[in-house]
């Protein structure tokens, strides 16, 4: 019993990680424009797609195809902000509607180039075993733990620290105050939609080689990020982080008590639970435009 | 007076397509109408109300499902078996809408997304009824209305019904409530309006008409399966509203034709004919955020005069 458990906690806090990018990503956004990107989800899986790319043609070096993939989105996430979502800006219901609409043209687009079946990236980090105890896992596994915590602290160090990090912040808590002290907050957009999808990239080229690189790859890490944000409370960095580990552990250890079939419904039973009980999530911080 | 008589010149041309169309173009007109049912129910949330529910077509799921039970288990009688699945869809509606509604903006959306989810779960998994992901077989058409120019007229039914209901609740008192509601919410409960009752009641009535397409549905396809009621449906839903329209009472019927047609027609671009389809979509927020009918509203005024 407490081998499986110890083994579905590793398992939690790896699946929790990848949730923790995807939530990282959409709390930035959503900070600063206020803005709900359901296509953050396909960004994700595009981020895969493209580090298979590069790894397969081109490099043959799974790190540099990592770098390589979050760059891209990146640029392909800025793309996004200039030509989408800030025409849209202040109508919130035409942003989700057009971040539902960006989907189905990401997705299918996707399915045009590289076909609607699953690609496989193998790369020496699945494949090498490691014990903990009595268990084994690849080494990716805790690759992905590890370069998440990573990208957790220099993203709070970026964020408290760094020029651009504050004026992040300060428009995120007030932008016409921040307009008014000279932060240009359109620049501030662009960098936070471009930080967001890079964010995606690297967890949809984490999983790439784990699980397979497929069209619907995004799907449910997307929404399981939602779930982690709503839980740690909207628009708040260390929330997100938090969150995003419950969801990932309670799932996996779950399946310790039940049909692993309902696996992803406990994730979402946990999150309206605790909304209930704590509408603003467990580090709820008000919002602009709430009462 | 003149727009009823034309309103029923319409209905009279829709009646008598079969008579004229080849199968194909039938069975997509067919899709078209099952579609429209469903999206009027999330007009009358999302246009009218400003609920914006991302899981609405698996309350179609509830009553395509309860149905099913009904119909293949129970052996009870086609219409009986209906009425209760729209029923059935309504109460769930009304319960787990009572649920959603105590959230707001963006935190609704994500939990109507995550019930949606939920019960797309139940459905796909819960194999001693549902039977699971492979699907419920062998669900009937009611007597009469088997081969495809009759199932037409029984779709077109189900349409006109939900369109009907749609009217009687627009230009009701209880209509103006739910435009109040989208509006100002405090200041329609100044006014002494029961805000969350009525609501749950809009949620309800959404979901009961999403019950009705997705019996309509799967006794069309004769199997009810899990994939006809998941995420990318209900968003697919939200889309046929918003293209369509939100808050105009032809919306979701243009929304649905569009949906179902458009595609149809770019089949020549094979693959890339959903990437033209989102681009569409997107390019619709961007220059024509209130949808088709308002377009179209608008090119007809500008005609007029």
């Amino acid at each position: 019993m407490a081998a499986a458990l110890l083994e579905q906690l590793v398992n939690g806090l790896m699946t929790g990680s990848i949730y923790v990018l995807i939530a990282l990503g959409m709390v930035l956004i959503y900070g600063v424009m206020h803005v709900l990107n359901f296509a953050h989800g396909v960004l994700f899986m595009v981020g895969g797609y493209v580090c298979h790319f590069f790894y397969t043609r081109l490099t043959g070096s799974y790190t540099a195809a990592l770098l390589l993939s979050m760059a891209t989105l990146a640029l392909i996430g800025a793309g996004i902000e200039r030509s989408i979502f800030r025409p849209l800006q202040g109508n919130l219901r035409n942003q989700v509607i057009a971040s539902l609409g960006l989907i189905l043209v990401i997705e299918n687009l996707v399915v045009a180039i590289w076909g609607p079946n699953a690609l496989q990236m193998k790369t020496p980090a699945t494949e090498h075993l490691i014990s903990l105890g009595e268990l084994r896992f690849p080494l990716q596994h805790l690759m992905i733990i590890v370069v998440t915590s990573v990208v957790v602290a220099a993203l709070f160090a970026f964020l408290k620290w760094s020029k651009l990090g504050t004026a992040l912040r300060a428009t995120s808590q007030d932008r016409n105050a921040a307009m008014v002290v000279g932060i240009p907050v359109e620049r501030v957009d662009v960098a936070s939609f471009a930080l967001g999808t890079a964010l995606a990239a690297l967890g949809g080229a984490l999983v790439g080689p784990l699980f397979l690189v497929f069209p619907q790859m995004g799907d449910a890490p997307m929404v399981k990020g939602l779930a982690g944000i709503l839980l740690g409370g909207m628009g708040s960095v260390p929330g997100a982080v938090i969150g995003g580990l419950i969801i990932g552990v309670a799932e996996s250890v779950s399946t310790l008590f039940l049909p692993t079939d309902y696996r992803d419904s406990i994730a979402f039973a946990i999150m309206v639970l605790i909304l209930l009980a704590r509408p603003r999530g467990l580090f709820g911080v008000r919002m602009r435009g709430e009462a | 007076m003149r727009r009823a008589g034309l309103l029923m010149l319409l209905v009279a041309a829709l009646y008598s397509i079969p008579l004229v169309s080849a199968p194909y173009v039938l069975h997509i007109l067919v899709l078209c109408c099952l579609y429209a049912i469903p999206a009027v129910g999330l007009n009358l949330m999302l246009g009218y109300t400003g609920l914006v529910s991302l899981g609405h077509i698996a309350f179609a799921g509830i009553g395509a499902y309860t149905a099913a039970y009904l119909m293949v288990d129970l052996k009870l009688g086609y219409w009986s078996a209906l009425a209760l699945a729209v029923a059935a869809s309504g109460v769930a509606g009304a319960v787990i809408g009572a649920i959603c509604l105590r959230f707001r903006s963006h935190f609704f959306m994500i939990v109507t997304l995550a019930f949606g989810l939920m019960l797309y779960s139940v459905m796909n998994n819960w194999d001693e009824v549902t039977r699971g992901a492979a699907g419920f077989p062998g669900i009937p058409r009611p007597a009469g209305f088997g081969p495809l120019e009759s199932f037409y007229r029984l779709a077109l039914g189900g349409a006109l019904v939900a369109f009907a209901v749609q009217w009687l609740v627009v230009r009701s008192s209880f209509g103006r409530i739910l435009v109040a509601l989208r509006q100002d919410e405090r200041l329609a409960e100044a006014k002494g309006v029961n805000a969350a009752l009525c609501k749950t009641a809009v949620f309800a009535l959404g979901s009961a008409l999403a019950g009705l397409g997705g019996v309509l549905l799967v006794s069309f396809l004769r199997v009810a399966a899990p994939a006809s009621f998941n995420l990318a449906e209900s968003i697919n839903a939200v889309l046929i509203v918003i293209i369509g329209g939100a808050g105009s009472l032809a919306g979701p019927i243009l929304g649905a034709l569009l949906f179902v047609g458009l595609p149809e027609l770019l089949r020549v671009a094979a693959e890339w004919r959903l990437v033209v389809f989102g681009a569409i979509l997107v390019l619709i927020t961007l220059f024509a955020p209130n949808g088709i009918a308002d377009l179209i509203a608008r090119g007809w005024n500008r005609l007029g005069r």
